[in-house]
């Protein structure tokens, strides 16, 4: 597996060369026209990730997430989801860096092998900061009005995360 | 969508810092956010450049049209309304190959390649398309083959066998992405795209 994900970069972009030094496209002037475009597009970006980041680290630093956590025990243990999940189910589509940084920490703490490590892993490797994520996409198209893209994603994004809770008690 | 939500993080944030006596924590943070942003900022700079430089010459060479065929039929379904030979194509076919690959650095980039193509074909509108929508769940669902960067946490932590989590995450990957399609085939009929009418509906989001 290691080898696959080792090579496929390298493969990839030799194929893109030669067949497009092949077909007789002039390679290094195209790069640089996309390069070009795509540098532009990067600066269009920070200045959502400032907005969003500022929004994100006030409400890290503000202990919300705890006091959000104590008010879930309750409702979520009647459903089967152990009190040490809930923190990382309310953080995980909000902060990348934040999730992160609390699974390195919970994963010491409860045992990597454990029903809590394992669901934590599956929930950090079947999951996405979705609010990032939407904010960057559209932000770099410049689109206002996203619709229903908040509300599908973290449909989907709960649908996964409440999946790992499950699969891990049986699996 | 962003405009109440970031007032709602904002709000809350700072109203529990309050109630939490941790005002010197949010003040802080609220500080160092923007370096943070800079920095993260930098690092994309660089991987867009190579991979927007990548896709254009990928898709002068032809390969884009070529990949966008395989799955012809999945982007029937999912993403309806793409153009044939369109760079939309190529685009989402290249972001879902690097996201299935686990590479975070490239995904990104061909990510947002992808959605403004298909802002393209969605006139540059500033409301959001169907298509667009569909390509922003698919990535929510984050499917992955290898979730590397779980595999070495779990290593460090001193995990007997840190693969053994692989079929779980496949399981709730694939359970998200299927929930995350339901939901946005049905809840496009009810964010409809303005042209049909109904703007106020979707504005809230």
């Amino acid at each position: 597996m290691d080898f696959i994900a080792n090579i496929s970069i390298p493969a990839i972009v030799l194929i893109i060369v030669i067949t497009a030094w092949i077909k007789g496209v002039p390679v290094f002037d195209t790069f640089v026209e996309g390069a070009k475009e795509g540098a532009k597009t990067a600066f269009d970006v920070l200045p959502v990730m400032v907005g969003i980041l500022a929004a994100v680290s006030i409400l890290n630093a503000s202990g919300f997430i705890d006091i959000l956590s104590n008010l879930l025990k309750g409702p979520a243990a009647l459903v089967g989801i152990s009190p040490e999940i809930i923190p990382m189910l309310i953080l995980r589509p909000f902060s990348g860096s934040a999730s992160l940084g609390l699974f390195t920490e919970q994963i010491r703490a409860y045992g990597a092998d454990t029903y809590l490590g394992r669901a934590l892993s599956t929930i950090m490797g079947s999951s996405e900061t979705v609010l990032y994520t939407l904010a960057v996409y559209f932000g770099a198209a410049d689109v206002k009005n996203t619709r229903h893209a908040l509300a599908a994603s973290l449909i989907a994004s709960y649908a996964g995360m409440l999946a790992a809770v499950y699969i891990c008690k049986v699996l | 969508m962003l405009n109440i939500i970031w007032v709602i993080m904002i709000f809350t944030g700072i109203a529990s810092g309050l109630l939490m006596g941790r005002t010197k924590e949010v003040s802080d943070a609220f500080l160092e956010s923007c370096v943070n942003a800079v920095e993260l900022s930098i690092t994309m700079l660089g991987a867009m450049c190579l991979w927007s430089g990548m896709m254009k010459v990928a898709q002068k060479a032809g390969l884009v049209d070529g990949l966008a065929k395989l799955l012809r039929g999945v982007f029937k379904f999912l993403f309806p309304g793409i153009p044939k030979g369109h760079a939309a194509n190529g685009a989402i076919a290249m972001s879902i190959s690097a996201d299935l690959m686990g590479l975070g650095n490239a995904a990104t980039p061909l990510g947002i390649i992808a959605m403004k193509e298909l802002s393209k074909i969605n006139g540059n509108s500033p409301t959001a398309s169907n298509a667009m929508v569909m390509f922003a769940v698919v990535n929510a669902a984050c499917i992955q083959l290898i979730p590397a960067t779980v595999l070495i946490i779990r290593q460090q932590a001193g995990s007997a066998s840190p693969t053994s989590i692989i079929p779980t995450v496949w399981i709730a990957s694939l359970a998200s992405l299927i929930s995350g399609i339901a939901a946005a085939k049905l809840l496009e009929k009810r964010y409809r795209d303005p042209a049909y009418g109904l703007k106020r509906t979707a504005s809230i989001w």
